[in-house]
C-alpha cells in the first residue's frame, strides 16, 4: 500500500497555489449551497483528506460516464481531486487486465473492508441469471452482491445505475434494473444523468472526502444540492415560456431568437439537474442554450416518457384508432338501447290495445 | 258589447260546485301508478327525450312563469312539474336507464297526488318558459303529457274530469248539448240574426263554444254578421259545433278525439274547405294541430282561427272596415294558443290596424306575451283561484304600463279570466273582444 | 410507473375511450327514441332554418327576460369563455390537441391564461353560492349539479397550482392535474356536463317546431 499523502500535499506537489485552493473550496462551498462561513471548514477538510479507497465498477453501459469525468481539455481541480482518490480498480482507466485487475480488486476491498467507496456505472441485468453482462465468467449481479457487502457506501453514476437507464427501457430484454433494486442495506446515492455533469460527481465525492458522509439526498436519493431544482426552474429562456413565444422548429425565427423550446419537447419542466445552472464543459454551455430541448436524461424512464421532440403536455395514451373504435361502440351501444326503448314502448302500447 | 251580466253572476256561482258533478273512477293504488307510468311510457317521444336529457337547472323558466313570478314560490319551477315524465323516462327508456335505475325512484301515488296542483292548478301550458330556457325544452307540451298519465290514472281535478266526462259521456257542456244549441241559435234567427244552421253543403264550416252560446253571445252574433257581410257560403252544424276541447284541456285522450272528431266528420258532411275556430284558446291547437294526428292523416279543410281569418281578409282587402276613432286607446293579448303556440301574431294587428283605433303594444307581447293565467282550464279549478289572482297581477301591470283604456283579445278563456281577474282586483280597464269590435266596425249598407 | 406516467399514459387512453363511447351511447340513444310524423298542416316548411335559428338566437335571452335573468346569462358566459381560454388557448394544451387530433392554433401569453384562470375560478365559486342560497336554484338542484361543479372546478384549480408550482412537488401537481382533467372526461357522457353536446340538438329541435307553427323561436 501507498503512503498517504494528503489532498492538500498532493496539490501543492503539482502546483496548486494555496489561493488557488482556497478559490476552488470557495467555489465548491457555493455550489454545495454551504454558507461562506464554511469555507474555512471545507479547506480544513479537504487539506486533511486522505485517500479513500474506490472501487469502480462498469456493467451495462457504454462508458460515456467514465469518459464525463474524465474528458478535460486542461487539467482542472475536479480531475486532481478525482486523481487523490485512490482508484484501485476501473475497467477502462486501469492498466491491468485479466486475472491481475481481479486480483488488485480482491486485495482493495481485503485491505479496506467496510471502508471503500463502491461506485457503479452501468445497469444490472437479472434476465436467465443475468448472463447477459459478465467480467470474467461473473456476473454483474454477483459481482454487485459480492462487492457492495464491503463498501462504506454506493454511488450510482449515471441513470443506468441510478435508475435503470437505457437498457432498461422498453422492452428491457435483459431484465435490467439499477443498482437500488439489488443492494438494499448499504447507503446509496444516485447521480443520475446520461453522462452526469463532472463537476455533480466530484461535487459529491468532494462532500464525502469533507465530512465522511453523503449529502442530503431526495426522494430518489439524489444529492439535493445539484438535483433539487428543476431544469424549468432554472432555465435562462423561461421568460419566453411564460410569455407564451416557443420555437416552432430548429431553424425558424424563434429557434434564432432563443425561444422557449417547449414545442419541441423539451423536458425541463420535469427534469431535475443542475445543467441550467453549473452547465457543461467547466460553464460553457447545456442542451437548451445550444438549441436543443432538455431530453430529461437525469429523470427515472426518461427514454419511455414519449418522443424527446414530443411536447411534454402530449399523451402517452393508446391510437386514434382506439379513440374511434370507442366511438363505434358506443354509438352501437345507443342504438341498441334506443332499440331497446322502442320495445319497451310498444309493450306498452300492446298493454293499451288489450 | 253587452254580455248578460245575470249569466256571468250564474256562471260564477256554478263554479265552485262544478266538481261535485265528477265521477272519478274506482282504482287501486297501484293501479293508478301503473297506468300513470305506461301512459308516459307510450307518450313519450325521441324529442321529449332530448329535451329531458337536457335541463341544466338555470331556473330561468321560473322567471319567465306567471305562477312563479306571482308567488316567488320556488315549488313552480316549470321544469318541476315534468319531475314524475322525466324519472320514468330515465327508469324505462333513457339509454342510460341502467344506471339511472340505481338512484331514481320510481313514481309513486303520493307523487301523483302531490303533482296534481303543479300540472293542472298552476301551469296553464302558456308554454312562455320554452321562450326563455337556454336548452330550447319544450316544457308545456310535457305537462300536457303529465296530464295524460294524470287523467288515465284518474287523477285531474274534480271541475276538468266533471267538464271532460260531459262532453265524452253527454255530448254537451255546462248542460248545453246539440238540442240546447239548436234552441239558442233558433232564439237568435227569432230575434232577426241570419245564422245558417246545419245547411247540408258549405264553403266554410263556423264552429262556437258553449261560452259564447250562453255568455258571449255577441261574438256568436258579431261573427255571423261578418260571414254575411263577406257573402260567404257558410254554416254552423248541429252536429260539430263545440269547438272547445276538455279532452285536450284534461289530459283525456278518448274524450279529445271524440270531441274533434265531431267537427272532422261535421265539416265532411257539408264539404266545407275552411273551418273557422271561434274566439276560444285550446279549440285552435285542438283543431289546427293535433286533430290531423288524432285521426290519422291530412285533414280535408284548412282550419282558422277567427282572428286569422279576420286578418286575412283585411289583409286581402276583402273585409273594408269603419274606423272606430283614434281616441280608442287599446292594447291587445296575444292569446298563448293562438300566438306562441301557433302563429297567428300579426293577423289581428292587421285587424286592430284597420280599426283605426290608438293601438299600443305591450312591453313582453307576441310570441313572448304574459298569460292571463287562466288558460288550459285553469279558469275553472277553484283550489287554483288563489294563485290565478296573484298570477293575474302581472297582466294588471302590463296593461296598466300601456296606458290603454282597454285590452282587446281573441280568446274567450282569456276573457273569462280577465273578466274574473279584473272584479276580484277592481280593475277599472275594459275588456273587449276582437270580433265584436270588428263587427262594430262593419260598414253597414 | 410514476403517478404522471400513469395520467399520461393509460388513465388518459381509458378516460378518453370512456368519453367518446360514454357521449355516443347516450347522444345516439336519446335522438333514436321513437319519433310520430306530425300529420297537421305547417304554417312554415323552412324547419330547418328554423332550427338552425334557435340554435344561435338561445345564447342570449330576448330583452323582455333580461330583468330576471341577466347576471346569470353573464356569469355564465364569463365562467364559459375564462373556461374556453384557459382550456384552449394555453399552448400546452393546444400541443395536447395536437397530439390527438393533429389540429392547433396559435396561443396567448401565459399570464393572461392565468388571469382567465383566476376569473374562472372566482365565478364557478360566485355561482355556487348562487346555487346553494337561492331558493327557486336550491329547490331545482341535484346531485349532479354539484358533481359537476366540482368536476369543472378541479382541473383548472389544479392546471393554476401546476403552474404556479404550489401543492406539492412540480410531477405530481401535474399528475394530479391531469387525472382531474381524465376524472372529467369521465363524468361528461353521464351528468350535466352533456349540455355541451346536447345543446345544439334541443335548441333545434324547439327551433323546428316552432318554425313549423309560424313561430320565431
Amino acid at each position: 500500500m501507498k503512503e498517504e499523502k494528503t489532498l492538500a500535499e498532493r496539490l501543492r506537489e503539482r502546483g496548486v497555489t494555496r489561493r488557488g485552493f482556497m478559490k476552488f473550496c470557495a467555489a465548491t462551498a457555493s455550489m454545495m449551497a454551504l454558507s461562506p462561513a464554511m469555507i474555512p471548514r471545507v479547506a480544513a477538510a479537504l487539506q486533511q483528506a486522505k485517500r479513500p479507497s474506490v472501487i469502480w465498477l462498469s456493467f451495462q453501459e457504454c462508458t460515456g460516464c467514465t469518459e464525463s469525468l474524465t474528458r478535460s481539455h486542461a487539467p482542472t481541480i475536479e480531475g486532481l481531486i478525482f486523481d487523490h482518490i485512490s482508484l484501485d480498480y476501473h475497467h477502462t482507466l486501469q492498466a491491468a487486465a485479466g486475472d491481475h485487475a481481479e486480483h488488485a480488486r480482491d486485495e482493495a476491498m481485503q485491505e479496506n473492508w467496510g471502508k471503500y467507496l463502491l461506485v457503479v456505472d452501468g445497469s444490472i441485468p437479472l434476465k436467465d441469471d443475468g448472463i447477459y453482462s459478465t467480467i470474467a465468467g461473473i456476473t454483474n449481479l454477483a459481482m454487485l452482491k459480492e462487492v457492495a457487502a464491503g463498501a462504506a457506501a454506493i454511488i450510482s453514476v449515471g441513470t443506468c445505475a441510478a435508475f435503470g437507464g437505457l437498457p432498461m427501457a422498453r422492452p428491457n430484454p435483459t431484465g435490467a434494473v439499477p443498482v437500488s433494486e439489488i443492494i438494499k442495506d448499504k447507503p446509496i446515492v444516485n447521480v443520475p444523468g446520461c453522462p452526469p455533469i463532472p463537476v455533480v460527481i466530484s461535487g459529491v465525492l468532494a462532500h464525502f472526502l469533507m465530512f465522511g458522509r453523503l449529502p442530503e439526498l431526495d426522494a430518489l436519493n439524489r444529492p439535493k444540492v445539484f438535483f433539487g431544482q428543476s431544469i424549468h426552474d432554472r432555465c435562462y429562456r423561461r421568460p419566453f415560456y411564460d410569455r407564451g413565444q416557443f420555437a416552432e422548429t430548429f431553424d425558424d425565427e424563434g429557434a434564432r431568437k432563443g425561444w422557449c423550446l417547449f414545442k419541441l419537447g423539451c423536458k425541463g419542466p420535469i427534469t431535475y439537474n443542475a445543467c441550467a445552472t453549473a452547465k457543461w464543459n467547466e460553464g460553457t454551455s447545456f442542451p437548451i442554450e445550444a438549441g436543443h430541448g432538455c431530453i430529461g436524461c437525469s429523470e427515472p424512464g426518461f427514454w419511455d416518457k414519449g418522443g424527446f421532440y414530443d411536447a411534454l403536455s402530449k399523451g402517452t395514451y393508446g391510437s386514434a384508432e382506439g379513440i374511434a373504435l370507442a366511438a363505434g361502440v358506443g354509438a352501437a351501444i345507443g342504438v341498441a338501447a334506443a332499440l331497446g326503448s322502442r320495445s319497451r314502448q310498444a309493450k306498452a302500447d300492446r298493454k293499451e290495445e288489450v | 258589447m253587452t254580455i248578460n251580466m245575470e249569466i256571468f253572476q250564474q256562471f260564477a256561482e256554478q263554479l265552485p260546485h262544478l266538481g261535485e258533478h265528477a265521477q272519478p273512477p274506482q282504482m287501486t293504488d297501484a293501479a293508478r301508478v301503473e297506468t300513470a307510468r305506461e301512459t308516459f311510457v307510450r307518450k313519450l317521444d325521441g324529442r321529449m327525450a332530448v329535451d329531458l336529457e337536457s335541463c341544466i337547472h338555470c331556473g330561468h323558466c321560473a322567471s319567465a312563469c306567471h305562477f312563479y313570478v306571482g308567488t316567488e314560490d320556488p315549488k313552480y319551477a316549470p321544469i318541476r312539474k315534468l319531475d314524475l315524465l322525466k324519472r320514468v323516462y330515465r327508469r324505462e327508456l333513457s339509454p342510460l336507464r341502467w344506471l339511472h335505475r340505481l338512484y331514481t325512484d320510481d313514481i309513486t301515488v303520493k307523487d301523483l297526488q302531490e303533482w296534481q296542483e303543479l300540472v293542472y292548478d298552476s301551469c296553464t301550458e302558456c308554454g312562455r318558459c320554452s321562450m326563455v330556457c337556454p336548452m330550447g325544452i319544450n316544457i308545456a307540451g310535457m305537462v300536457n303529457v303529465m296530464r295524460q298519465g294524470m287523467a288515465r290514472a284518474g287523477m285531474m281535478p274534480a271541475e276538468l274530469m266533471a267538464m271532460e266526462q260531459e262532453q265524452g259521456g253527454h255530448d254537451s257542456l255546462f248542460g248545453v248539448g246539440p238540442e240546447q244549441m239548436k234552441g239558442a241559435i233558433a232564439k237568435l234567427q227569432e230575434a232577426g240574426v241570419d245564422i245558417p244552421l246545419d245547411k247540408h253543403e258549405a264553403d266554410v264550416l263556423v264552429t262556437t263554444s258553449v261560452i259564447d252560446i250562453i255568455l258571449f253571445t255577441d261574438g256568436l252574433i258579431a261573427t255571423a254578421r261578418i260571414m254575411n257581410h263577406l257573402g260567404l257560403n257558410w254554416t254552423l252544424r248541429s252536429d260539430g259545433y263545440e269547438a272547445a276541447n276538455f279532452g285536450l284541456l284534461s289530459g283525456c285522450e278518448r274524450v279529445q278525439k271524440i270531441a274533434s272528431e265531431k267537427i272532422v266528420l261535421a265539416a265532411r258532411a257539408c264539404g266545407a274547405k275552411t273551418v273557422i275556430i271561434p274566439e276560444c284558446g285550446h279549440a285552435y291547437p285542438s283543431m289546427r294541430w293535433e286533430a290531423a294526428n288524432e285521426h290519422g292523416g291530412k285533414l280535408p279543410f284548412e282550419v282558422l282561427a277567427i282572428s286569422e281569418f279576420l286578418g286575412r281578409e283585411v289583409k286581402a282587402g276583402r273585409l273594408k272596415l269603419n274606423t272606430l276613432g283614434r281616441d280608442r286607446k287599446v292594447t291587445y293579448h296575444d292569446p298563448c294558443k293562438l300566438a306562441r303556440h301557433s302563429g297567428t301574431i300579426e293577423e289581428p294587428r292587421w285587424v286592430l290596424d284597420a280599426l283605426g283605433v290608438d293601438f299600443r303594444e305591450v312591453d313582453s307581447g307576441r310570441e313572448l306575451n304574459w298569460c292571463c293565467g287562466g288558460g288550459a282550464g285553469v279558469f275553472l279549478i277553484n283550489s287554483a283561484s288563489e294563485l290565478r289572482q296573484q298570477a293575474f297581477q302581472v297582466k294588471i301591470k302590463q296593461v296598466e304600463k300601456t296606458g290603454a283604456d282597454s285590452v282587446v283579445t281573441a280568446c274567450g278563456s282569456c276573457r273569462l279570466n280577465f273578466m274574473n281577474g279584473s272584479m276580484r282586483s277592481n280593475w277599472d280597464k275594459g275588456i273587449e273582444s276582437l270580433v265584436e269590435l270588428v263587427a262594430e266596425a262593419l260598414p253597414t249598407h | 410507473m410514476t403517478l404522471l406516467d400513469f395520467a399520461r399514459g393509460p388513465a388518459l387512453e381509458w378516460s378518453l375511450i370512456i368519453f367518446v363511447a360514454g357521449s355516443l351511447w347516450r347522444l345516439v340513444g336519446a335522438l333514436l327514441v321513437r319519433r310520430k310524423r306530425d300529420l297537421s298542416e305547417p304554417r312554415s316548411r323552412s324547419t330547418v332554418a328554423g332550427g338552425i335559428r334557435t340554435v344561435f338566437s338561445r345564447m342570449f335571452p330576448r330583452k323582455e327576460f333580461h330583468s330576471k335573468t341577466l347576471f346569470a346569462v353573464i356569469a355564465g358566459y364569463v365562467l364559459h369563455f375564462g373556461l374556453a381560454i384557459t382550456v384552449f388557448l394555453f399552448t400546452p394544451h393546444i400541443l395536447f390537441i395536437d397530439g390527438l387530433l393533429g389540429i392547433s392554433w396559435p396561443g396567448i401569453p401565459n399570464n393572461l391564461v392565468m388571469f382567465a384562470g383566476v376569473v374562472t375560478i372566482a365565478t364557478l365559486v360566485a355561482l355556487l353560492i348562487r346555487r346553494m342560497t337561492t331558493p327557486l336554484l336550491k329547490k331545482i338542484s341535484s346531485a349532479d349539479d354539484y358533481i359537476s361543479w366540482v368536476m369543472t372546478l378541479l382541473p383548472v384549480l389544479t392546471g393554476m397550482m401546476a403552474y404556479a408550482h404550489i401543492g406539492g412537488p412540480y410531477q405530481t401537481v401535474l399528475a394530479i392535474h391531469i387525472l382531474t382533467v381524465e376524472a372529467m372526461l369521465i363524468w361528461f357522457p353521464f351528468g350535466k356536463l352533456f349540455h355541451a353536446v346536447l345543446w345544439i340538438p334541443s335548441r333545434a329541435q324547439m327551433g323546428a317546431a316552432m318554425q313549423r307553427r309560424g313561430v320565431k323561436a
